[in-house]
């Protein structure tokens, strides 16, 4: 018994030195990380046309959860053994950490060649520093979009006829949205689902009333510090939450809801509206293909002054690592990965908007809706707000939510944590 | 005396390979990380900025909501000493008498621990969900109408609690084969005696189970603390931290600086944090160090 | 004397619904996670019914392919073995050593190990990957299992040590008086002994090796090398979860810990046959 024992300790110790020991070797021209593990399939297939076609191999390789990747990316930044090709999946402050260490590639040379020219402007702006940015990133072009997406507010359009809504036409005032929410509410349908659980989705919220009230440069002059975060305007913003509260029209549960149950919620036929990125297209069809359902955008207050805008631009974007000696590969890749015809495939596939305006020709009706307010996304800025006080924004929009505070509690703690912060700097 | 000290060199054997991997692999990666503590760096950066005390006395003085969260974890691990530990061994008792099925019922109750936490969340989501939860359906039906829509985990009155609820069902299971294992180690001859001496089972528990079993109560004990205090996975599936923050424990708030470029000033926080542990950890030994004598 | 066995009868039924209650909380959730991996996502999200519609048995075969549980699967039992055999063999050995034997710096060395149980820190990855970069052992299996070990180790000390030093002496002592070694006495008698606390210890290794992944996924760059968690990662995809496959594939992925869990809660239980706890 005793040496049985033994023996398998010997084995046990033993299998892992055997197979071990080689180094990091190169297990392709260009490797690849990506967060999206569901999309997989559909990189393996382009992989493996690019190889066919120029004898260069690729290799995709993703991880999830997105924490995780990040977790990944981080680690290999650190231990300088990132792939050729990765995505940060941060905002622009670590986007511009991993540029300042010498991570990511410069590309405005290679985009000044007509590659440009083909992709979305917006999502191509987001992976751009201009000139006096906060971050102190040599201006230039970083990162290149492979998809698109924008987040809007979809409706159930047999909830809508049920509660003698007319499902061709929308809300579009603030007013108009609040009584179509008494009459779901009144027929018994719960109104409106999002994921406020998932901070950043509140924000997005909170941000689109921002640029409806404010415009550019009133968020500029808040983050500048010149307006405050108690201005009339912002109140208007903090409102809407306020509004929609007061008359039931959000979700039970809400404030604790992540996306992915609010998804579940809209495409069961439980709430009529979801706000709800362009990805939502291919997440209902895969949970309930029958889904009758529009898009909108979210509705102007009647004191806007500017344009409503939403969030979007980049779905996901990849950069190219400096320090590889395959970077030329590897730009070559991606150039050719954002033509026209590999961005049609890829948009097939995944269900997506592809980052190729010339490939957004064939899109279901939905997702060209889509794709035609990606000019309507907010403007990428040369700085941002601290994520403390855009943290406190979302926190107490949930407060507000649940009734927890007022307009002016979140208004005076907001900009208190905005005075905390600008002190701290 | 030599000899005792030749011994004493000798027996260092003993720990000399869990002492030598222990060294490298866990302890110093953990000072290098405190090291990371004492200065403002982003977690990727190839520069980092000295500034010695300075995140801690920010955290001490001026993060209030890491002391709130640290308040939410004290309240679920005072939860999970008492329902927990309480639960686990009255079942560990329970089985442990000659009762028919006991077999199945021991496999049975280590199935949440095994179970996958996404399953977990999705399940106890759907539970306590305000319009389709059975929860609610199961209140409404016994008359408590009050209770349809109540969203349990988006209230703030419920919500930390209605997470406990669930930590204490899926940890209860450790606790249990713990103690289910500690109950085996008291020898028979003990309860033998004592029923000669006409001794009814209360007493047995009292002068027996409970006396010999201090040592493995101290190790449910503290590993209670540390995976209450320590909560993460099964709150950020449920609330994230909601509603309005309500949630949050030190562990999330941890991940939230770490995850915004605040490498350094998380790491400051997860000693703060670790020492508090550590400290009433080590109170919590040497308290049954001293009834245990 | 029937008023007693009246009182034990009624106390035997208390007893049975308290345990058959908590029992099926336990139970339901297996239950649904099983019919869920027989059912299709659209039936999932649509319909409430507790029994699929269609048993496709197929989204087994499906999972196991997607999620190339082939190539991941031996992984993770070579990790888990591996991990296990280490933190049990390692932590007993220095938990006997810290229960029965005396040396310089006991108490130093206790504490030190203890106190890293108890301090959480998220970033600790960071310089754990520096480090093994710098020993060469990033990318490589051996580093991936010393990492596990010696994570485990503070746990298993902690458990073990309380359970030594519960163990009667005399037993070892005559061992002693015997001519046995240090190690023969911790080998043949103290190890045999403890019996029910080393199956609990691989119990929980199991448990926490076997679902591990961020070090996994962190520290492998050879995918080949992962374990049955990287595999699960296809089905929960950033905005698709493939609910049905997912079920099926952590049905899969729970059964060898649930194996795991009947062969060592035997041991546990060794000796309660003779009744130690009559009522």
């Amino acid at each position: 018994m005793l040496r049985i024992v033994r023996l398998l300790i010997a084995c046990a110790l033993l299998v892992p030195f055997t197979s071990c020991s080689q180094n990091i070797s190169r297990k392709a021209d260009v490797v690849i990380w990506h967060w999206m593990t569901d999309r997989q399939a559909a990189f393996e297939k382009i992989a493996a046309q690019y190889e066919k076609e120029t004898k260069v191999s690729v290799l995709f390789e993703t991880y999830a959860p997105s924490e995780v990747y990040r977790d990944k990316v981080r680690a290999a930044a650190t231990g300088k053994l990132l792939p050729e090709i990765f995505s940060t999946l941060g905002d622009k402050r670590e986007v511009s950490s991993f540029i300042n260490a010498g991570y990511i590639a410069d590309l405005s040379a290679d985009m000044q060649t007509g590659w440009k020219s083909h992709l979305f402007d917006k999502p191509l702006s987001q992976n751009t520093f201009p000139e006096g940015n906060e971050w102190k990133v040599k201006p230039g072009i970083y990162g290149v979009p492979i998809d698109v997406s924008a987040i809007m507010i979809y409706y159930n359009k047999d909830l809508f006829k049920q509660a003698g809504l007319d499902p061709k036409n929308p809300p579009q005032t603030w007013e108009a949205f609040l009584e179509a929410g008494r009459k779901l509410r009144a027929a018994g349908i719960q109104p409106f689902a999002s994921g406020f659980s998932e901070g950043w989705l509140i924000g997005v919220f909170a941000n689109s009333y921002a640029w409806n009230m404010l415009g550019e440069q009133g968020i500029l002059d808040t983050i500048k510090g010149t307006i405050k975060y108690t201005d009339l305007r912002w109140l208007k913003v903090y409102q809407v939450f306020a509004d929609m509260a007061k008359h039931d029209m959000f979700a039970s549960g809400i404030a604790t809801m992540v996306n992915k149950d609010a998804e579940r919620t809209f495409a069961t036929g439980k709430a009529a509206m979801a706000l709800n990125g362009s990805w939502g297209v291919n997440v209902y069809f895969s949970m309930n293909p029958n889904l009758n359902y529009g898009v909108m955008m979210p509705p102007k207050m009647s004191l806007g002054e500017y344009p409503m805008r939403i969030f979007g631009g980049e779905g996901s974007s990849l950069n190219v690592n400096a320090t590889s000696p395959n970077k030329d590969k590897a730009i070559a890749f991606l150039k050719w990965m954002t033509a026209k015809e590999q961005q049609i495939q890829l948009a097939q596939e995944t269900k997506n908007i592809p980052s190729n305006q010339e490939a957004a020709g064939g899109l279901s009706d939905i997702l060209k809706i889509f794709a035609q307010n990606i000019k309507n996304t907010f403007e990428s800025l040369p700085v941002s707000e601290s994520w403390q006080v855009n943290n406190v924004i979302n926190t107490d929009m949930q407060a507000i939510i649940i009734g927890e505070k007022t307009i002016d509690q979140a208004a005076a703690e907001i900009q208190a944590e905005k005075m905390r912060q600008s002190g701290a700097k | 005396m030599n000899k005792a000290a030749k011994e004493k060199t000798i027996n260092l054997l003993f720990i000399l390979p869990a002492v030598a991997l222990f060294s490298i692999f866990s302890l110093y990666p953990i000072i290098r990380t405190v090291q990371l503590s004492f200065y403002k760096w982003d977690g990727i950066a190839t520069t980092m900025q000295f500034v010695g005390l300075l995140q801690y006395k920010d955290i001490i003085f001026h993060n209030p909501a890491f002391w709130k969260s640290m308040a939410n974890a004290a309240y679920v691990t005072t939860l999970a000493l008492t329902f927990q530990n309480g639960l686990a061994l009255l079942l560990a008792l329970l089985v442990s008498r000659e009762i028919r099925g006991e077999n199945i019922y021991r496999t049975i109750f280590f199935l949440p621990p095994v179970l996958s936490g996404i399953v977990v969340g999705l399940i106890w989501k759907w539970i306590y969900d305000g319009n389709y939860g059975i929860l609610n359906h199961f209140l409404t039906g016994v008359g408590l109408s009050h209770f349809t829509n109540f969203a349990w985990l988006a209230e703030i009155k419920t919500s930390l609690t209605a997470v406990a609820v669930v930590h204490m069902w899926k940890g209860f299971g450790y606790g249990f084969i713990i103690l289910l294992a500690g109950l085996q180690t008291i020898p028979k001859e003990l309860y033998e005696a004592a029923k000669v001496d006409g001794a009814d089972s209360w007493q047995q528990f009292k002068h027996i189970t409970v006396p010999s079993m201090i040592p493995v109560f101290t190790v449910v004990a503290i590993l209670t603390i540390l995976g209450s205090m320590q909560i993460f996975d099964l709150l950020y599936s449920m609330t994230q931290g909601g509603p309005a923050g309500h949630t949050h424990v030190p562990i999330t708030r941890i991940y939230q600086f770490m995850g915004n470029g605040e490498f350094g000033y998380s790491t400051a926080m997860s000693v703060i944090f670790g020492c508090l542990l550590l400290a009433v950890s080590f109170i919590q030994i040497e308290v049954s160090r001293r009834m245990n004598k | 004397m029937n008023d007693a066995r009246l009182k034990n009868n009624l106390v035997n039924i208390l007893t049975h619904v308290i345990l058959i209650v908590i029992a099926l909380s336990c139970v339901f959730p297996v239950f649904w996670m099983f019919s869920s991996s027989l059912k299709t996502q659209e039936e999932i999200f649509t319909k409430m019914n507790l029994l699929p519609e269609h048993w496709n048995w197929a989204n087994y075969a499906i999972a196991w392919m997607k999620a190339d549980f082939g190539k991941y699967f031996l992984n993770s039992l070579i990790y888990t073995f591996a991990g296990v055999f280490g933190v049990v063999f390692i932590s007993s050995l220095a938990a006997y050593g810290f229960a029965r034997l005396e040396m310089w710096g006991k108490n130093i060395f206790f504490y030190l190990l203890i106190s890293t149980l108890l301090i959480p820190i998220p970033g600790v990855f960071v310089p754990l990957y520096l480090l093994l970069k710098k020993m060469g052992l990033l990318d490589t299996r051996t580093g991936l299992i010393l990492c596990y070990i010696s994570g485990g180790l503070a746990f298993g000390i902690f458990l073990l040590r309380s359970f030594f030093e519960d163990l009667p002496k005399e037993i070892e002592e005559a061992a002693r008086i015997d001519g046995a070694s240090k190690f023969g006495v911790y080998w043949r008698i103290a190890l045999p002994l403890a019996r029910p606390a080393l199956a609990t210890l691989v119990i929980f290794n199991c448990l926490s090796i076997w679902n591990e992944f961020l070090l996994a996924l962190v520290i492998l760059q050879d995918t080949a090398k992962m374990p049955i968690q990287r595999g699960l990662m296809v089905f929960q995809g950033t905005h698709i979860t493939d609910y049905p496959l997912l079920m099926a594939g952590l049905t899969i992925a729970t059964i060898p810990v649930l194996i795991v869990y009947l062969l060592m809660q035997k041991h546990i239980i060794k000796g309660i046959a003779s009744g130690a706890l009559k009522g």
